[in-house]
């Protein structure tokens, strides 16, 4: 069982990336504080006796299910999840390289040395902005597979999905967010 | 051949995730006082949401706690016996005083009946007006 130190140090490590997972997903400060708070609650007062190592994995879960709960509240949930499962992106068609950004990355600390910090907050920007256009499902599984860090099986309990559907949607998601990066001329 | 390209994408894939991972957490790192105030306020609600559930389940506990380890998986049935013995022994204790005060009393009359039929002057002497009379003259004498 998770002493109360546990759980509060393990929400004061999520919160701030949950704010921002949500502020992804609903575009609206306002909203992804309330979706967080809610989903704080029920991890605090329905799973507060679980053990600390299933925190993460049940407080992504809460956290999703908060959100889809919102979309649902707002009615625009069948507008915005119509394509849930339509995985084609726009510029699926063009061949995204996965081995050039690797080729990239090989220089990438002389870049980020480089780098303004003006800069470094367009990027973000671009990155946000980039994520916020990502199919919905798409951006869940990225985020938690490598924001959050949760491996493939976590992931897939947490999304209620294959492991497979896992690693397709992460595939994709980071294809579309390579290719756009790179069209815009952004190197990490 | 194609599995090394697949195992190098894979690789290359998951380098990408966890750097476009790592400048989406320079964003958190910059969030506005407000937000991280209400999120800091947020978690100690949460917190106090829990000592609220665990209060409620540890008080659930202790009211079925004497049952459960008395009872053993017959919650009530002792509780029930258990109020019913003060009650019994009431009663018993009735009957005894009862059964005791009846025996002493019997124990009396025997005696009473032993003495009479042992003395020298018979029985039916009592029943005699003319004894009633010389026991009063008697008494009268000696006072």
């Amino acid at each position: 069982m998770a002493t109360e130190q546990e759980l509060s140090e393990f929400l004061k490590s999520v919160e701030k990336r949950a704010f921002k997972r949500s502020v992804y997903h609903v575009r609206n400060d306002e909203s992804a504080l309330d979706i967080v708070q809610d989903s704080m609650m029920k991890l605090a007062e329905h799973y507060g006796h679980k053990p600390a190592a299933e925190l993460p994995m049940l407080f992504q879960r809460i956290l999703s299910n908060c959100t889809l709960d919102w979309f649902r509240r707002q009615k625009t949930r069948n507008v915005l999840f119509s394509n849930f499962s339509d995985f084609s992106l726009a510029g699926e068609d063009e061949e995204f390289d996965v081995l050039e950004t690797l080729n990239v990355e090989n220089h990438s600390e002389q870049t980020e040395s480089a780098e303004s910090t003006t800069q470094r907050a367009q990027t973000l920007r671009a990155i946000e902005a980039e994520i916020q256009e990502l199919p919905a499902r798409q951006r869940e599984a990225f985020l938690m597979r490598y924001w959050e860090e949760l491996d493939v099986a976590e992931t897939a309990a947490a999304m209620g999905c294959s492991e497979g559907s896992v690693k397709t949607h992460c595939s994709r998601a980071v294809q579309a967010l390579g290719a756009a990066l790179r069209a815009k001329g952004i190197t990490l | 051949m194609t599995n090394s390209y697949q195992y190098q994408r894979h690789l290359a894939e998951d380098r990408f995730g966890l750097q476009v991972a790592a400048r989406l957490s320079d964003a958190t790192d910059d969030l506005p006082y407000d937000i991280s105030e209400r999120l800091r306020a947020a978690r100690h609600q949460a917190l106090g949401k829990r000592k609220v559930a665990l209060v409620r389940t540890v008080s659930n506990l202790a009211a079925s706690g004497g049952n459960g380890t008395m009872t053993l998986g017959h919650p009530g049935w002792w509780n029930r016996v258990a109020a019913a013995v003060p009650l019994l022994a009431l009663v018993l204790g009735l009957i005894a005083i009862n059964v005791i005060q009846n025996e002493n009393r019997a124990n009396e009359l025997a005696e009473i009946d032993a003495a009479l039929l042992t003395d020298d002057l018979p029985p039916a002497a009592y029943t005699d007006p003319a004894f009633t009379q010389f026991l009063k003259s008697s008494s009268g004498q000696n006072q």
